[in-house]
């Protein structure tokens, strides 16, 4: 070093031979060294390599090392990560199965009949339909105890609810719950057809529909054409079974004084038939259907 | 030289950096925790409340145990369910403020034996005063298809998109086959190994449901005092079977064959109609002068209204029995 420091001196110049000698001297020194520094430097270079090549050893080591260490910080974190992905999974499965079980619990109301719980049993709910449409429902509350008891319901009272649960409560509940279920389907089912009459088909009807709360025993005057020529007749529908929409019972009479004609009594006949056989909406809809028939044979 | 200098110094740089890197301490790790307070703070700021998986399971067994007091209630097990809504409001209807919505629903599950698939759409018209649902179009699969009564059964509850009429008519049906198949395993002596509800947890609704199977048919042929005929009453078919035939060991060639079948007539009715089949040697129908084997399907007929069914079927094994000692 002290040589670097002699050297980097080198630049002053000092005047006179002694200068020039000195100069020489150092001239000399100098090449002399420079014959020398091959060597020296030689082995400084080879110490500096040996340095280097311990140094990049180090270094790739640490480079190791510090990889490794990325890696585990990245795997714990990974692991963290799944840990809570797992446990999200797991609640998102549970919630999903919640979801579907409170579906299903929904869609018994499709059976007609579906339930809750409740703190004392079990509020039963039966619904009702007729030709699809889905109509009221009604409910019954039960009380879990020996013996089963109705603790309250919103049955109607002209529905034989005391003979049903007489007979099949106690030992049947699910043919009592089912047999209600006929019971309170076949009424709303009457009901309707009712309504659809009075409401649908009012120009047909010479006078009110007479009915009773049940359902079941309706008395009209009726005419095929409302607009037509055709004779007012009265029917008299009854139905005896109450677990059906269709009627048990038909009479169909004419009110007038004069005889019937036998195109008038076929007419009659006919009528009762499809009284038998067709739920009385329908009946009048055929009826609405000839009378658009006629109506079409006239103009043509 | 130089480039060797500059080459260590460059090391030596690295080797400094790197060694900071070894030393720090995980930065991620830190933000683990932190996200994982995060997601807990997503739970807890959840509509329903703090959810721990702990308190859902016990929400979804208790669920679970309401879905089994349902099932035990109606006797129907509904397995699968899913639901679609389609809305079919126009602006029209918008500005008249009627609503119109269609919903397509599926549903699956069955009745003891007999697996149904159902599909059906529903639409509703909201309009100011009322709501009106129908059912616009129903399609059921059944299974098993042997039971031939029920094919017709099925389009007719179709036709008329009465779903209803469709579980009410099935449940019967299923009650009057279990009852039928009871009746024949009880002559023949056959023990009846009803399958037990799964045991659920105890919650309320389990004790429900343990309450509630009191209440469901007593199974007659669980009476030790019912005399069986094993040799007597044979069922080529099984017990699930519509036919039963009594036989007598010591006389073959006479047999009697009652076919019990189960009809479901045009209003969803479950009624059972049995016949009496006899087969009888030609000889022996020369024998008979009075005619008793011509006449005694219709004889069957008139026991069975004044002495209903089991009785009716056990007063013919025993005369066929009896016939035998004499």
């Amino acid at each position: 070093m002290e040589l670097a420091n002699t050297l980097s001196q080198d630049g002053e110049s000092r005047g006179g031979v002694l200068a020039h000698l000195e100069r020489l001297e150092t001239q000399v020194s100098r090449s002399r060294k420079k014959m020398e520094e091959p060597q020296s430097a030689q082995a400084e270079e080879s110490a500096l390599g040996t340095r280097i090549h311990e140094l990049r050893r180090l270094r790739d080591k640490l480079r190791a090392e510090v990889k490794q260490h990325q890696a585990s910080v990245k795997a714990s974190t990974t692991n963290v990560e799944s840990d809570q992905t797992s446990e999200i999974t797991e609640q998102e499965s549970l919630k999903r199965k919640r979801e579907n079980v409170k579906a299903i619990l929904q869609a018994y109301r499709f059976t007609g009949i579906s339930g809750k719980l409740t703190s004392r049993g079990a509020c039963v709910c039966i619904s009702t339909a007729f030709e699809g449409n889905l109509l009221g429902s009604y409910f019954v509350d039960l009380v879990m105890r020996k013996p089963l008891q109705i603790h309250h319901h919103s049955i109607p009272v002209f529905i034989p609810l005391e003979e049903i649960s007489a007979k099949y409560l106690q030992t049947n509940v699910q043919h009592f719950l089912f047999t209600l279920c006929e019971y309170l389907n076949a009424y709303s089912g009457r009901k309707y057809q009712a309504d659809r009459l009075q409401s649908d088909f009012e120009a047909f009807l010479a006078g009110p529909l007479q009915r009773n709360s049940l359902c079941n025993l309706l008395s009209f005057t009726y005419k095929a054409e409302p607009e037509g020529q055709s004779f007012p007749f009265c029917a008299r529908l009854l139905y005896k079974d109450l677990t059906t929409t269709l009627p048990t019972d038909v009479t169909v009479t004419y009110q007038g004084t004069d005889a019937l004609s036998t195109t008038q009594e076929e007419q009659r006949a006919a009528h009762e038939n499809l009284f038998f056989t067709k739920p009385l909406h329908q009946v009048f809809t055929s009826f609405a259907r000839k009378g658009d028939k006629l109506d079409m044979s006239l103009v043509s | 030289m130089d480039s060797q200098l500059v080459e260590a110094r460059a090391l030596e740089a690295e080797i400094t950096a790197l060694r900071r890197a070894c030393v720090e301490p995980p930065a991620p790790g830190e933000d683990t925790s932190r996200v994982r307070k995060s997601f807990r703070e997503i739970y807890q700021a959840d509509s329903e409340g703090w959810e721990l998986s702990k308190d859902l399971r016990s929400h979804l067994g208790h669920l679970e145990s309401e879905l089994q007091f349902l099932s035990t209630l109606t006797g129907i097990s509904i397995r699968h369910y899913s639901k679609k809504t389609e809305d079919l409001t126009s602006t029209e209807m918008t500005e008249k403020s009627i609503k119109k919505v269609l919903q397509r629903h599926r549903l699956s599950g069955n009745c003891h034996m007999i697996t149904f698939q159902l599909e059906f759409q529903l639409l509703e018209i909201q309009n100011e005063e009322s709501l009106s649902s129908v059912i616009t179009d129903l399609s059921i699969i059944m299974e098993p298809t042997e039971y031939s009564e029920l094919s017709e059964f099925v389009s007719r509850a179709e036709e008329r998109r009465d779903l209803f009429m469709f579980f009410r008519s099935l449940h019967f049906f299923v009650e009057w086959c279990e009852y039928r198949k009871r009746t024949f395993k009880r002559f023949k002596g056959l023990s009846l190994t009803t399958p037990l509800p799964p045991a659920p947890s105890t919650n309320l609704a389990h004790f429900m449901t343990v309450i509630l199977s009191w209440t469901l048919a007593a199974l007659p042929s669980q009476n030790p005092h019912y005399e069986k005929y094993p040799e007597a009453v044979h069922l080529s078919e099984g017990a699930s079977s519509s036919c039963m035939g009594i036989r007598n060991p010591s006389r073959p060639g006479f047999e009697l064959v009652i076919v019990w079948r189960i009809q479901i007539d045009e209003e969803g009715k479950v009624l059972p109609k049995l016949d009496l089949l006899t087969k009888v040697p030609l000889q022996a129908l020369e024998l008979d002068k009075n005619g008793v084997i011509e006449t005694a399907p219709l004889s069957f007929r008139t026991l069975l209204g004044v002495l209903g069914i089991e009785a009716t079927l056990e007063s013919l094994i025993k005369s066929l029995h009896t016939e035998a000692s004499n």
